[in-house]
């Protein structure tokens, strides 16, 4: 109920962004579509989430992807430095039951030197402590891979579980300036064709396949995080 | 057997069955690390995503960040004020009503139905112009971007996500 009930209105989100800009406000504009949403993700970009994919493999019914990316607006001279951080823990978290709390956690985290970056998958599996607080989860891991900057993506696949750490290009759309100028007054309509805003740059990537199975479901919840690891 | 037993048990026991089959970590690249010394490193939310635009659109530049930090769980409870207001200012017929629809901010998918906006979010949905077209309708100057596809077409297997733009 709670699902079907989310599934109509949420069409409204686009309709508020576009009332909300046409307000005025000219720094949501900038922001719109997650990538560096605030003073404190932007200075810290590995922290900063732009996108979160959930969809079933092409291939498989069975098989179930997850996908988060981060750090927008990567340009092409900065691939070679692009990283994730090794203070931070990346989660994907599932509600299986409908109290928007996780109730299984899928955790990435990189170590390594910046050159050459390994990212290490755990879980699902439910974690020890929910909310805005969490720990890295007991291993092992289901999945280790190389953080890939090259055209070729290296996969770990093992157990039926393939994993994915890397600079991609981003695969977000949008004419983000063409409604920039719109919402400020200085166009009234968009252009046809359209100029992707997003082209051209690059993320760090994150991305997991599995047997849907192991997400419980096949109700679920999911929503992507990023937490500071203290010292 | 309630709903939480059914989706939650079965899932953790496959997991186990899974690793249990074979979890030596035989394919970790390079030396493997000391894993020890980040288990004592509790982990505070920093970002947080579920369906695009929410804390873009409704949360104010000054509460971003403690959007960012909160729990879906609290959303109703935290942010339906701000949702509430943006949509009192632009006339929505029940401010109230949508504002609870729209949290908390999570990503509703049936895993055993075809996946697309809003059931899931695949790479290549064109959420933009999904919502477009659903506010301005007939308004064709504003009712499409016009950019109905990612820059480079994705892959046909995993991880899908396309080569990225090198120097």
């Amino acid at each position: 109920m709670r699902r079907s009930a989310r599934a109509r209105p949420a069409v409204w989100l686009a309709a508020g962004l576009l009332l909300t800009l046409g307000a005025g406000s000219a720094v949501r504009l900038l922001t719109a579509a997650d990538h560096r949403d605030s003073t404190v993700l932007t200075a810290n970009p590995t922290q900063d989430i732009a996108d979160v994919y959930s969809f079933q493999s092409p291939s498989d019914p069975s098989r179930f992807v997850i996908a988060m990316t981060v750090a927008g607006f990567i340009p092409p001279t900065d691939v070679a430095t692009a990283q994730l951080s090794r203070n931070v823990l990346y989660q994907w978290k599932i509600d299986n039951d409908g109290d928007a709390v996780e109730d299984l956690v899928i955790q990435a985290f990189a170590t390594g030197n910046d050159r050459n970056q390994v990212v290490h998958f755990r879980g699902p599996v439910a974690p020890a402590r929910v909310g805005a607080v969490n720990d890295i989860v007991e291993g092992p891991e289901i999945g280790t891979v190389h953080l890939s900057r090259g055209a070729e993506a290296e996969v770990t696949t093992r157990r039926g579980i393939s994993v994915f750490a890397g600079v991609r290009d981003d695969p977000f759309f949008f004419d983000l300036a063409r409604f920039n100028q719109i919402v400020g007054g200085a166009a009234t309509s968009f252009n046809n064709p359209g100029t992707d805003t997003f082209a051209g740059f690059n993320v760090v990537a994150l991305a997991i396949e599995l047997p849907a199975e192991l997400l419980g479901g096949p109700a679920i919840g999911v929503w992507g995080t990023t937490s500071l690891m203290g010292n | 057997m309630s709903l939480f037993f059914r989706s939650i048990r079965p899932a953790g026991l496959l997991l186990a069955g899974w690793l249990a089959a074979g979890c030596a970590d035989d394919s970790a690249p390079g030396t493997a690390p000391d894993l020890s010394q980040l288990h004592n490193r509790p982990a505070s939310q920093v970002d947080r995503f579920g369906l695009p635009a929410i804390a873009t659109v409704f949360i104010p530049s000054a509460q971003k960040d403690a959007f960012n930090a909160a729990q879906p769980a609290n959303d109703r409870a935290q942010f339906t004020d701000e949702v509430v207001a943006v949509l009192t200012v632009f006339g929505h017929p029940d401010p109230a009503g949508l504002a609870s629809a729209l949290l908390p901010d999570i990503q509703p998918v049936n895993t055993s139905q075809p996946s697309g906006f809003l059931n899931g979010r695949r790479l290549q949905d064109d959420v933009i112009t999904a919502e477009l077209g659903l506010i301005f309708g007939g308004n064709a100057a504003l009712n499409d971007d016009h950019v109905d596809q990612n820059d480079k077409p994705f892959l046909p297997t995993f991880p899908y996500l396309a080569a990225p733009f090198l120097p």
